[in-house]
């Protein structure tokens, strides 16, 4: 950008693109922090090759310079206390930060004048996402991918994030440069006994979902059972649902097949489809032993 | 396996004794009601604890006889019911709903 | 886990008031029409051990309803029932409740967590709002389905947040909302409270009960399965009713006139979209006289 070339300037102001558009996006970042994120990144949209084809910001949006990202509504302290595992299944999903896309989406247009989309909270054909919310993220500068999975941000562990996509071409936010994942904890407990938090608690080699090795403090192996953790971080939603379905029509006796469509696991399927917004994720396990973030759980 | 539902015939066995111990039928839960009156319904862990079951297999009597106390028909009658009584107060207000047990009452006083 | 500040920190004895204005002020700039707490021991005499706000969130002190209205005054004036029945719920004294624990745990450094409303075994929730209600001094129990009545407002929707924040508590009310002066004398006349006679449970319905020569609900009947098959229309219940016959029918004809009726139909787009329309009855509150003058509007 060149401050004498008036392409690039403002003939009113004198402003130039760049410090236009550094100010746009600090009113953005305020706008998002007073509708409750706790992070806010910008990332490149051309900086997505990592994602599938089909699942690029300019597949969904073709004038799409940069993506918006914002983080936060993650299940409270409280929340992590409770020993009964059904209280974070019934409560502690979040479509606030999805929410607060869309009206990001709409502030970008009405106040910029530039295109701007959410990328949808659902899945796409085939239960695929419409774009890597976790990639966005992590390009976004948000937080750095963890051996459990969910992209984890420095200062506040897990969020939920949520993404918009805009032609608005905001100065972006790179990578971060350290990754969160592994802790120092984790890796002295690495160091000493050969696992992590998240590995110990749902062991891919005793049942579980997740596996991995740790080499010089940075993660040099993760393998990942996306079959096994669907049966528990959607036990009682749509995979549930269509399980117990298919045990219904599979069914030759009539009276067992009424045990079954009005039992309680069908029932809660029924519950938790009907108020996904904070039912779909149903297991915690991994995220509740990571330390990442941890110091904002210490509460009284 | 699959996963957890009840067998018929264990359902069939214990439906009746659960469901009245249950929430389903609720009588005199009004608070300020003295302790000896109340009825409240009890928990699937006090039901299993009463009837020597587990409380997974309580869990699942309740849920299939709660689903089960009332026929589909029940579901049409209300879409009747509820479309009735909408109409009737709009038109009629309060005193449409509350007159003819008045006059019952009355006449059954001049008898 | 450790916790931070085991100690008494008698600072915090002097800063309870405070707080509690801080938060009901809080509930009601983010849209609560009522807001009351308790102290968690006071569920000890109406909930066995296992289901306390305490078991539910280890340490816990206090807990925060919270009330809102649900539908407007111009929904209750439609002789179309369906309108309120998938337009009833806007889900504030949710969002009220996020607003405070979040407040609670960023300000104050106590855990808080939204109670856990939703059903998670048939009808069973983990923790009831309408005892918290109650509890909280928003209001008593009524004849009408055993719906808590706010002496002000009538029917409210009831949230509730637990926290191990210890906070100076409400009293119940002393007064019972329930029956109203005039509904005690329709059931002298009568022998039926407005609500008993638009749902009556010798003719179908699901409500019956007694008033004493006191004026009190002496006592109370109210039919919780049939009540369902009304206010829950379409939706969980109804999908699983028509899914067991379209299931068990051995004709694809008529199977497929089952699965296509408006019937099941509806059902899905209750299931879809039950969480706007979990209320789908509203007879007894129709002509529930309570809270009737804030529904006069222009």
């Amino acid at each position: 950008m060149n401050a004498d070339d008036p392409a690039t300037t403002d003939a009113k102001t004198g402003a130039t693109m760049d410090s236009t558009m550094a100010a746009n996006k600090a009113e953005l970042v305020e706008f998002a922090r007073k509708g409750g994120a706790l992070v806010t990144g910008v990332a490149d949209a051309g900086a997505f090759a990592a994602a599938m084809a089909g699942q690029r910001p300019t597949d969904l949006l073709p004038e799409a310079k940069t993506v918006i990202v914002v983080g936060g509504a993650p299940p409270r302290a409280g929340d992590w206390q409770v020993p009964n595992y059904l209280h974070m299944e019934t409560t502690s999903t979040s479509d606030r930060m999805f929410a607060l896309a869309n009206r990001i989406a709409q502030f970008v247009e009405r106040r910029f004048g530039y295109y701007a989309v959410a990328v949808p909270s659902g899945v796409d054909r085939a239960r695929q996402p419409f774009l890597s919310l976790a990639l966005a993220a992590e390009l976004a500068g948000c937080g750095t991918p963890s051996l459990a999975g969910p992209v984890l941000n420095p200062e506040h562990g897990f969020l939920y994030f949520a993404a918009l996509l805009t032609s608005l071409p905001l100065p972006v936010d790179g990578p971060l440069a350290e990754p969160v994942c592994p802790a120092p904890e984790c890796r002295t407990m690495w160091d000493e006994q050969g696992t992590t938090p998240c590995l110990a608690v749902c062991p891919i080699d005793a049942g579980g979902c997740l596996g991995g090795r740790l080499e010089n403090g940075r993660v040099a192996e993760r393998r990942y059972d996306v079959a096994r953790c669907t049966t528990r971080a959607q036990n009682s939603f749509i995979p549930g649902f269509q399980k117990a379905l298919e045990a219904v029509f599979d069914e030759p006796d009539k009276e067992r097949r009424r045990m079954i469509l009005w039992g309680s696991q069908f029932t809660r399927t029924l519950w938790s489809m009907s108020y996904s917004n904070v039912s779909q994720c149903q297991c915690f396990e991994c995220m509740r032993v990571c330390p990442a973030g941890r110091a904002r759980r210490e509460l009284r | 396996m699959g996963f957890f539902h009840v067998d018929p015939a264990v359902y069939r066995e214990y439906k009746d004794r659960v469901l009245e111990l249950s929430q389903a039928i609720q009588i005199n839960y009004p608070e300020h009601l003295p302790p000896e009156k109340r009825k409240p319904g009890l928990s699937d862990r006090q039901i299993a604890a009463q009837l020597g079951l587990d409380e997974r297999v309580v869990r699942e009597i309740r849920c299939v006889a709660e689903r089960e106390y009332y026929p589909a028909d029940e579901w049409e009658r209300a879409l009747e019911f509820k479309e009735r009584a909408c109409r009737e107060f709009a038109q009629t207000g309060l005193a449409g709903v509350t007159k003819k047990y008045i006059q019952r009452a009355k006449a059954a006083k001049a008898k | 886990m450790a916790s931070v500040a085991a100690a008494i920190d008698p600072g915090e004895d002097a800063l309870a008031e405070p707080r509690a204005a801080a938060i009901r002020k809080a509930a009601l700039a983010a849209g609560a029409d009522v807001v009351g707490i308790a102290p968690v021991h006071r569920w000890d005499e109406f909930v066995p051990e296992g289901c306390r706000p305490y078991d539910i969130l280890p340490g816990a002190k206090s807990v925060i309803a919270v009330g809102v209205r649900g539908p407007t005054a111009g929904g209750w004036l439609s002789p179309e029932h369906r309108l309120m029945e998938v337009n009833g719920y806007d889900f504030a004294n949710d969002r009220v409740v996020h607003v405070l624990a979040d407040h609670i745990e960023r300000e104050y450094r106590y855990r808080a967590i939204m109670a856990p409303g939703l059903p998670i075994a048939g009808h069973q929730p983990l923790f009831s709002m309408m005892l918290a209600a109650v509890l909280t001094g928003l209001g008593t129990r009524s004849l009408a389905a055993n719906i808590i009545l706010n002496p002000k407002y009538g029917l409210l929707y009831y949230s509730a947040c637990i926290t191990t924040l210890e906070l100076p508590p409400d009293s119940m009310l002393e007064q019972d909302v329930c029956p109203h002066p005039m509904c005690v004398q329709v059931y002298k006349h009568g022998g039926k409270t407005p609500c008993m006679a638009a749902c009556p449970k010798d003719e179908g319905g699901c409500l019956d009960g007694a008033i004493g020569d006191d004026g009190r609900i002496e006592s109370s009947y109210y039919d919780r399965e049939r009540c369902v098959s009304r206010a829950m229309n379409f939706g969980i219940n109804s999908f699983q009713k028509a899914l067991e016959q379209i299931a068990n029918e051995d004709d694809p004809e008529r199977r497929r006139t089952m699965i296509h009726s408006d019937f099941f139909g509806r059902s899905c787009e209750g299931i879809a979209f039950f969480k706007e329309s979990v209320a789908q009855c509203f007879e007894c509150m129709r002509v529930c006289p309570i809270g009737r003058a804030e529904r006069k509007l222009k």
